[in-house]
Parts: C-alpha cells; structure tokens; sequence
C-alpha cells in the first residue's frame, strides 16, 4: 500500500514536474528564435531599402552598377558591429557579392519567393546555427536578392544551457521528493505498522500488548477499540484459562482423594490374602476395608449431589425461619452430645423462600463446619436477619478461624483447610462446594468472613427479592 | 531386623504399612504428623524413615530436612515428576507412590536396608542359620549343600517370609522374566528345599496360591 502510494506520487510527480520544464524550455526556444528572427527582418529591411536608395543613386549618376555593389555593400557588413552578420547579394542566381566568411551561404542555394515576400529559415551549420532571410530588392531591381544571415548560435546555447540547468535542477528535485515523499509516508503509515505488529503479539499470546493511544484523530479512535478488542480477548481468555485450571485441579483432587481409599483396600486385601494372621488381624483388616468402601461411596454419593444440583431446577416454597431452625437443631442433635458446644438460634425474619431439605443440608453443612472448627467449649450463634433489606442466615462460630489464603479456596471440590488430607473428622472434602452450589441454586450469596483465632462466620445473603 | 518410623496421617494406610513390615520382621513405630515425627527422630535413631509428604503441621520436605540423614523413603499420593524429583533431591532414598503393592514396598525397603548395611547379616530360625554375607546355610551348625538357584529361591523365601508368593512371582523373582521353565520348576525347589533343612513345617503350601515360609513371629 505505502509503496503504491510512493511510486504513484513520484510517477505523476515525475511527470507533471519534467512536462513543465519541457514546456517552459520550448516556449523560451521559440522566444528566442523569434526575437532573432524579428531583429534580422528589421536589419534585413534597412539594408535593402537603403541599397535601393544606392542603387537608384549610382545610377542616376550614370556609374556602372554592378562595379560598385561590393563598394556599396561593405559598410553594410559591419552594420551590426560584431561578427555575427554576414551579407550576400544576387543577381539572377549568381553570387556577385558576400562577405569574405559567407562561406555557410555558397553551397546553400538560395531561392527567395518570387513577389515582393522575404523568406526566413533557420539553418544548421557545422555547429553553427544561422537565422536567414533573403528577400529581393524592390523593382527596378528585383533580379537582384539580398541574403542576410544572423548567427544565433550563443543564443541557442544559453538556451540549450539554461534548458539543461532546468533539467537538472528538476532530477534534484525530484530526488528531495522521493525522499520527502517516503517519509512523509512513513509517518502516515507509522500506526498501520504498530497495529499490525501488535495484532501479531496478541495472536501470539501477548495478550497483554496494547496499542499507545494519542490525539483524537480517526486512527486514535481505531487503535482504542483495537485495545477494547484486544481486552476482551484477554478477558476470555484468563476465564477460560481459569475455568481450565480449575477443572484440573478438580480432576487431580478426585483422583488423589480416590487413591488413598484404593490404595487401603487393595493393600488390606493382599494382606489378608498372603500373611500369616490372627483372627483378629483380619477382623480389623476387614473393617479397613469396609469403611474406605464406605468413604469411596461418601465421595460417590456427594459428587452426584452435587452435579445434580448443577443439572436439576429446585422446587421452592415459601419456609417459616423457626422450623427450619427446629429440624436443623435436631438432626445436629446427635453430633453435639459431649461436646461441650452452646448453639444459639435466633430468628429476626418470619419466612424465607426456598427448598427445605437443600437449605437444611446447606445450614447443617456449615454448623458442622463450625463444630469442627470449634472444638470443645465452643460457641456457634445461628442467625437470620434482615441486612441492608436483603435477608441472610449466618452462622458465626469462635473456633480457631482460617487465614486469608485458606478461606478464598476453601468452596473448591475437594480442597482441604489443612495441608494433609486426613480424614480423620470423615467428610469427601465436597461439603462447602455443595454448600455454594445449594446458595447460588437459591439465588443467594454465600460469603465468609475469618480470622485465624479469632472464629469463623459464614452467611448466606439472599440477593433475589424472595 | 530393622527399626524403622512410620510417618503417614491415614491411619489406615499407617497401619497397612507398619503390618507388612512386622510380617517380615521389623520394628515399626508410627507417628501421624510431621512434628511428632521430628521429635521422634531427634529422640532416638531409626534405621529408615517411611514417609508420607502431605502431612498436617509439618510436611514430608520439612521432616526429611530434619532426619539428620537417616535414610528415607517417600510413600506417597504425589506421582507428579516434580514431586519425584524434589524427593529425591532432598535425599530421599526411594519414591513410591500410592497406590503400592505389598511385596513393592518390601522389596524397596529391603534394598535401601541393604544399600545402607543396616540389614542383618544372617538369619536365624530353629536350627537353620543362615548367611546372607557369604550366602551359606547351616542345620544345626553343620554347613547344608545348596545349589545357587535353590539359594536365591531360600532369600527370596526368608525376606518375604510370613507373606505367600505364587509360584509365577516366584518364579520372576528368582529365575528372572526371561526363563522359559514352567511353575512345576518352583514346586521341584521347594521340595528340595523342604528336605535339606528339614522345613516342611514352615515352607507351607498355601492353597490356590503357592508358597509361604512361616518364621519369626
């Protein structure tokens, strides 16, 4: 494109510049020519009508006319005052007179018009160039032709001189403008080549580059949505990278948290097959066996709660706060015993929408969490409340809290507070993944807020106006 | 007859563990997380550490900086080749990754005992003695003739003792991968094994399994 640009300018550059030029040098030619030519008409006039005067006076006086022509005619030779005229008479064709250089005239025959015309021609001779005119004297003299010759051979070369100079003075030119013409391009073309570049560096995973933009012209207005552009890519691109990485870390969290089961059973089964054993060592093997089955069938179980809960729409209901509490405080029931842990309910708002047995599952979820994360002389403060006029549950515990690190991961599949993965307090490590899938099922929020030490509280913020 | 530390937070797999190698007779102690394994190194010595690496409190890299060089086998569910490889650069002695077989384990303990020289350098039990340095056997402090493949059959016997091993592994851990024999090869060398040590009361024939030689418990 920019080298199009380039060479059309220059050709028509070209073109133009040098036709000028031309025309300029032709019409100066012609200028000079004619000045020459009109300057030798006037000459060649007076010589003739001043002969004339001579003739008639040399005659009258009864002397011989053709004895005195080249008395008569020399002081015309010098008439001009340098040596640039040269004159030549006639009679009938035959040359009675010339000037001792009019050697250019002799083997030139000259034939002026008959009438009273004069005829002038401009006549090339060995690097010499003549303006001529020959014109016949008047009657009673017309045999007789007068032929004067002008050499404007320094006219013409100062022409040919300055019509060279011109020439150069234009290649010159036309040189500065190529190069004036490329940069000029360049500059224009400048922000094109950054584009370019830039879409290059982003189509090989540079996401980040961008364009600078500056002024207000169209190009800034273009490299800006190129920018746009450019960060939506981004954009889509980091969440699907993060979506990738997530489900990576789903899949390498399962398949750890299926091995250390597998590796149990198999590893008590081969005992039991091979070794030398008591009665009661393979009792309690077996007993390994079963309860990593079990844990296999708890993980089994809750991934398929939890991609139902992904797949399946949810059957709401308008749920009184108080038995919801009352069932939830039941089923805990059984897990507090011994535990030297107070919970409170305390219910600010009447009805809450929802479905009943997912929202149980969700509340028992957490109240579990806290009563783990408790220990014993625990405090859990359960809670339903307006706030900021949306209604929330949430359940605040004073057990040992987590770090900032801990708790921006803690809804992942699998993921585990602790670095091990002991399961001692049982559980697939799915619990508040399933509890964030229950929240947002219900159009609800689920946020917590943690200090290490200080307690845990987790709420549910319902953001739909249900 | 080696004393070694179980580190692994699974009780299950702990307790896995330290069975299979009470079968073969070591000494196990098992500790379930990193900072109860560290104060259990420093207070006495233990001829190997296995060690688990996701562990609570402290975990497995952290211990093994603190082993004060005891030799260590990493057991654990990280197969990744980082993971591998920061192990080993740490100075473990071997990696295994779950989830393992029993004779895998024995076998990876057995050669760093053996690597280290802190395995016992005979074996002893009833009349028979046997040594593992200059690979004689002894009935009754009379020097028993054996045929070199009925020695290697007898320690590979002794060192998996108390565990049953079918004729093909046998086989493979004795004859090699590449011999062409069939498993009657293994029933004719126990046999005469069986006669020469006067053990037909411990080499026992395990139904639908094969062989099992029961000493030392």
């Amino acid at each position: 494109m920019k080298q199009r640009i380039f060479l059309t300018t220059l050709a028509l550059f070209l073109f133009f510049f040098n036709l000028g030029i031309f025309i300029v040098s032709v019409t100066m030619f012609r200028d000079t020519v004619n000045r020459a030519e009109e300057r030798i008409l006037g000459e060649h006039y007076f010589i003739a009508s001043a002969l004339l005067k001579d003739f008639i006076a040399v005659e009258s006086r009864g002397a011989d006319l053709d004895g005195s022509i080249s008395l008569l005619l020399k002081p015309y030779s010098y008439l001009s005052g340098d040596n640039k005229t040269r004159l030549a008479l006639y009679k009938n064709d035959q040359l009675i007179y010339s000037d001792q250089n009019a050697s250019v005239l002799e083997d030139n025959s000259l034939k002026p018009p008959v009438g009273g015309n004069r005829l002038a021609t401009i006549r090339k001779a060995s690097n010499q160039t003549y303006v001529i005119v020959s014109g016949k004297l008047s009657d009673p003299y017309h045999s007789y032709t007068l032929v004067y010759l002008y050499d404007t051979t320094e006219a013409i070369s100062s022409w040919s001189h300055l019509k060279n100079n011109l020439f150069l003075a234009g290649f010159a030119l036309s040189i500065l403008l190529a190069f004036g013409l490329l940069l000029v391009l360049n500059r224009i073309f400048r922000p094109f080549k950054q584009i370019s570049r830039t879409a290059k560096d982003i189509a090989g995973g540079a996401y980040e580059t961008r364009l600078p933009v500056s002024g207000g012209d169209e190009l800034s207005e273009m490299a800006q949505s190129f920018n746009h552009m450019a960060e939506e890519i981004q954009l889509r691109i980091t969440e699907l990278k993060n979506a990738a990485d997530q489900k990576q870390q789903f899949v390498d969290n399962f398949a750890h948290e299926l091995r250390t089961p597998l590796t149990a059973i198999y590893g008590y089964a081969e005992y039991i097959q091979k070794a030398v054993m008591s009665e009661d060592d393979s009792l309690s093997a077996l007993q390994y066996i079963m309860s990593e089955s079990r844990r296999l069938q708890t993980i089994a179980f809750q991934l398929l709660e939890l991609a139902n809960l992904q797949n399946n729409p949810l059957t709401c209901e308008e749920l009184k706060v108080s038995d919801l509490f009352h069932s939830v405080r039941q089923t805990l029931y059984g897990k507090l015993a011994g535990k030297y842990i107070q919970i409170e309910f305390c219910s600010e708002i009447e009805t809450i929408r929802g479905d009943v047995s997912l929202l149980e599952s969700l509340l028992i979820n957490l109240i579990d969490n806290a009563i783990k994360a408790c220990g014993k002389d625990g405090h859990i403060d359960v809670r339903a409340a307006m706030e900021n006029e949306k209604k929330t549950i949430s359940v605040q515990d004073n057990g040992k809290g987590m770090t900032q690190e801990v708790l921006s991961q803690i809804t992942e599949p699998f993921y585990r507070g602790e670095k091990s993965r002991n399961r001692n307090d049982g559980g697939a490590g799915l619990g508040l993944a399933i509890c964030k899938q229950i929240a947002s099922s219900h159009g609800a929020e689920l946020s917590f807020i943690s200090r290490p030490g200080e307690g845990t509280t987790a709420k549910i913020t319902f953001t739909t106006s249900q | 007859m080696a004393s070694i530390l179980i580190v692994e937070d699974e009780t299950a797999i702990n307790e896995l563990v330290k069975r299979n190698l009470q079968l073969v007779g070591h000494q196990c102690v098992s500790v379930f997380d990193g900072k109860t394994a560290v104060s259990e190194i420093q207070n006495q010595s233990y001829d190997l550490i296995i060690l688990d690496i996701m562990l609570p409190g402290l975990d497995g890299f952290e211990v093994i900086e603190q082993a004060n060089k005891t030799p260590t086998i990493f057991l654990t569910a990280k197969n990744s080749l980082p993971d591998r490889i920061k192990g080993f650069s740490m100075g473990a002695d071997d990696y295994l990754t779950k989830p393992f077989e029993m004779l895998e384990l024995l076998a990876r303990v057995e050669a760093v005992l053996r690597r280290t020289q802190k395995n016992a350098s005979c074996f002893e039990a009833g009349d028979i003695k046997i040594d593992f340095g200059s690979h004689q056997v002894f009935h009754t402090g009379r020097l028993v003739e054996c045929t070199p493949k009925e020695y290697d059959l007898l320690e590979v016997l002794v060192n998996n003792r108390n565990i049953a091993l079918s004729r093909e592994r046998l086989l493979e851990l004795v004859w090699g991968y590449d011999f062409e024999g069939d498993t009657r090869t293994v029933d004719v060398h126990i046999q005469k094994l069986r006669k020469k040590l006067d053990w037909d009361d411990r080499i026992k024939t395990v139904y639908k399994l094969g062989y099992r030689l029961e000493a030392g418990r």
